[in-house]
């Protein structure tokens, strides 16, 4: 499998040259065209080894993140018999990452999922209670494995590498090696800092690993557009 | 301090490396991506209630802004705007004046100082076009929705007339007027709306998109809200 | 007309310079900037015309900019941030998505073409544009734009058409093997085209980025 990654960082479009009965899974909805010769074929994303009751919590999931939004956990596999092209974009404007994994782990968070190939795991996460008072990121995606990862952000996408400790406004977190320990807290500067700051809550990085961050948050669009809309 | 602005015109990103303690960095609300831990940050309402609030009502930026300060050598900060676009960075100095476009202060460092400039009626009549007016010595970061494209006029151009939701930021030595391109019927029926012409000595920012044509895209597709 | 192309892909800007006397055609909302020389009228080129435009989700009137005593420069801009593109037209034509429209030198006529049933399933609009005539014709996508020759079979997601060459044929259809298999992939329809030719495809779908982003702003009255 043999990939390529134009128009970054905002437009950010994935093309795969597949070989003979190769596969690319990607989210659902991110296609943008194939080769006549790729077939297309949905499957619901339960991880390699997962039992009866772990294929019925990915279908539970699936369906309510279908309903409500946000990654399906159903994926689309696309190959072909002798081989072809898949080109697969995000919804948002935004970057694409290309992350290998050879046996390490990382947590990204939920939407930030776009494609995979080879043996990759992938597994939802529980951020913590704290997590949920956060407007973003209740949820993370652990992913493990060994193969290639495709990420995708709102915004483009910088690496950060973490020695010592970092802070991450949490609207703009796109993953981190798991080497690294989090918490979330508040931006600092009291309760002043807290409500009236307009960066409420932070996730704070603590070890040694990679961080990547993106630099827009859909939030802070829908923050910035909503006094101009009309009633 | 170092700065670099990555990503333009795209999706830009300000970062800033601090070279000694105490130095600072004041940024709108909400613009902050990342930091050191150990940068502190303080919320304030920058120059005064007063200010604050004219420049809330007038200027179209927020009421507080957050102070960064350094506490050791080469502590890291990443600030963004809002929208999908560029950052442009400005080293004023004493005597050296720019005006803004509501919402395209992004950053600066202390030494520089921000006014709302009333318009009057004509600025009334150009919906939205209150002016920040920055001076002072230090560095200012604005920001677009879109590229920022700049016209020297004066030196190139002998004047140049851009749709007034395209305008971002102009240099002091430039005048403008605000007319309506075309005829009556283009008002009402150009989608072009008004524009500024501009004549002088002095560099002109305008933005590649406008805002305005994003809101009337996304309406449809927000909820209708319930009867009840 | 000289058009150059800046700030692609993200936030294009078409720099056209007119020669003295020389005019553009430009879909209306589109001139970011121009010099003060540019005479801009607004016309519908007729009821009937204007009407077809707005059927096919464009506006009902279109402006031309006429440089007068000297050249001059006009800067045009889609609504949404993305690529631009410029076609060439004479020896290749031009099927065009109907939003893509930006302007267009005089000798091209760029008009209405209904797309039958076909259109309709596509979600692409009832109707869609086509070139005739010389010129060049410039188009804006959201998204990057990406021109791909198709040599035999293309299969393209309906949302990320922006435009193609008339020798191609095109059908539409479902994405997978089944209704419930294909709402279920979240791809919906997509484009068979067939032949040889180029087809201008967008990274981004707008149906999807205001499906997006549209739920979160705060809900409208009506």
């Amino acid at each position: 499998m043999q990939h390529l990654i134009k128009h970054q960082p905002s437009f950010a479009l994935l093309q795969v040259q597949l070989g003979p009965s190769e596969t690319l899974m990607a989210e659902a909805g991110s296609m943008v065209a194939r080769s006549h010769a790729i077939a297309m074929e949905v499957k619901l994303n339960a991880g390699r080894n997962a039992g009866f009751f772990g294929k019925l919590k990915a279908v539970f999931i699936a369906l309510i993140r279908k309903l409500i939004g946000g990654e399906t956990f159903l994926v689309n596999h696309f190959s072909g018999p002798s081989g072809g092209q898949v080109w697969v974009a995000p919804a948002l404007s935004g970057d694409i990452l290309h992350l290998p994994l050879a046996g390490q782990r990382m947590l990204l968070s939920a939407g930030s999922y776009l494609a995979s190939a080879g043996e990759v795991d992938m597994k939802m996460r529980w951020g913590g209670l704290r997590a949920l008072l956060a407007k973003e990121g209740a949820f993370f995606i652990e992913v493990s494995g060994s193969g290639s990862l495709f990420a995708t952000s709102y915004g483009a996408i910088q690496q950060v590498n973490v020695n010592g400790t970092y802070i991450v406004d949490n609207g703009h977190l796109v993953g981190f090696d798991s080497s690294l320990d989090f918490n979330i807290r508040s931006a600092g500067g009291g309760l002043m800092g807290l409500f009236a700051s307009g960066e409420g809550l932070v996730c704070e990085f603590k070890g040694q690993g990679r961080v990547f961050i993106q630099t827009r948050n859909a939030s802070a669009l829908v923050d910035w557009l909503s006094p101009m809309l009309p009633g | 301090m170092k700065q670099e602005i990555v990503n333009n015109p795209d999706f830009a990103a300000l970062r800033v490396v601090f070279d000694a303690p105490g130095e600072q960095v004041i940024a709108e609300s909400g613009a902050m991506l990342a930091r050191d831990t150990a940068i502190e940050m303080k919320t304030s309402l920058q120059s005064g209630i007063g200010a604050a609030m004219k420049r809330k009502l007038l200027g179209g930026e927020s009421l507080f802004q957050n102070t960064f300060t350094a506490t050791a050598p080469g502590q890291s900060l990443w600030l963004a705007p809002a929208a999908e676009g560029s950052i442009q960075c400005i080293e004023l100095q004493p005597g050296m004046e720019l005006f803004l476009q509501s919402g395209a202060y992004l950053a600066s460092t202390p030494g520089v100082e921000l006014d709302t400039k009333w318009q009057g009626a004509k600025g009334f009549f150009a919906k939205g076009l209150f002016l920040l007016k920055a001076k002072g010595a230090g560095l200012l970061w604005f920001s677009s929705y879109g590229a920022m494209h700049a016209v020297d006029i004066g030196a190139s151009y002998a004047g140049y007339i851009v749709d007034n939701t395209h305008m971002v930021a102009f240099t002091q030595g430039l005048s403008y007027d605000v007319q309506k391109v075309g005829g009556l019927k283009s008002l009402f029926f150009s989608g072009e709306g008004l524009v500024c012409n501009f004549r002088g000595q002095g560099r002109l920012w305008m933005q590649t998109r406008n805002p305005s044509s994003l809101v009337s895209f996304l309406h449809p597709f927000r909820r209708v809200q319930s009867k009840s | 007309m000289q058009i150059n192309l800046l700030y692609q892909p993200s936030q294009a800007l078409a720099q056209c310079w007119l020669q003295p006397g020389e005019s553009v055609l430009a879909e209306s909302g589109a001139m970011v900037g121009m010099t003060p020389n540019v005479q801009m009228q607004t016309q519908s080129g007729g009821m009937l015309k204007g009407l077809k435009r707005m059927f096919g989700g464009e506006s009902f009137f279109r402006n031309t900019f006429l440089a007068e005593g000297g050249g001059g420069e006009v800067l045009f801009a889609p609504a949404l941030c993305g690529d631009m593109a410029v076609l060439d037209c004479g020896a290749r034509q031009w099927n065009i998505q109907n939003s893509a429209y930006v302007a267009s030198t005089m000798g091209v006529d760029v008009h209405t073409k209904a797309g039958g049933m076909r259109g309709f399933f596509s979600g692409a609009g009832l109707f869609m544009l086509e070139s005739a005539g010389q010129g060049q014709i410039v188009i804006g996508a959201y998204g990057a734009l990406e021109a791909i020759q198709v040599n035999g079979d293309l299969v393209i997601d309906t949302g990320h058409i922006a435009a193609w060459e008339s020798t191609l044929t095109y059908s539409v259809g479902k994405s997978g093997s089944g209704w419930i298999a294909s709402w279920l992939s979240g791809e919906g329809l997509v484009c068979h085209f067939q032949g040889q030719g180029i087809v201008y495809l967008q990274s981004r779908n707008t149906a999807e980025y205001g499906g997006a982003i549209g739920p979160m702003l705060p809900p409208r009255k009506n």
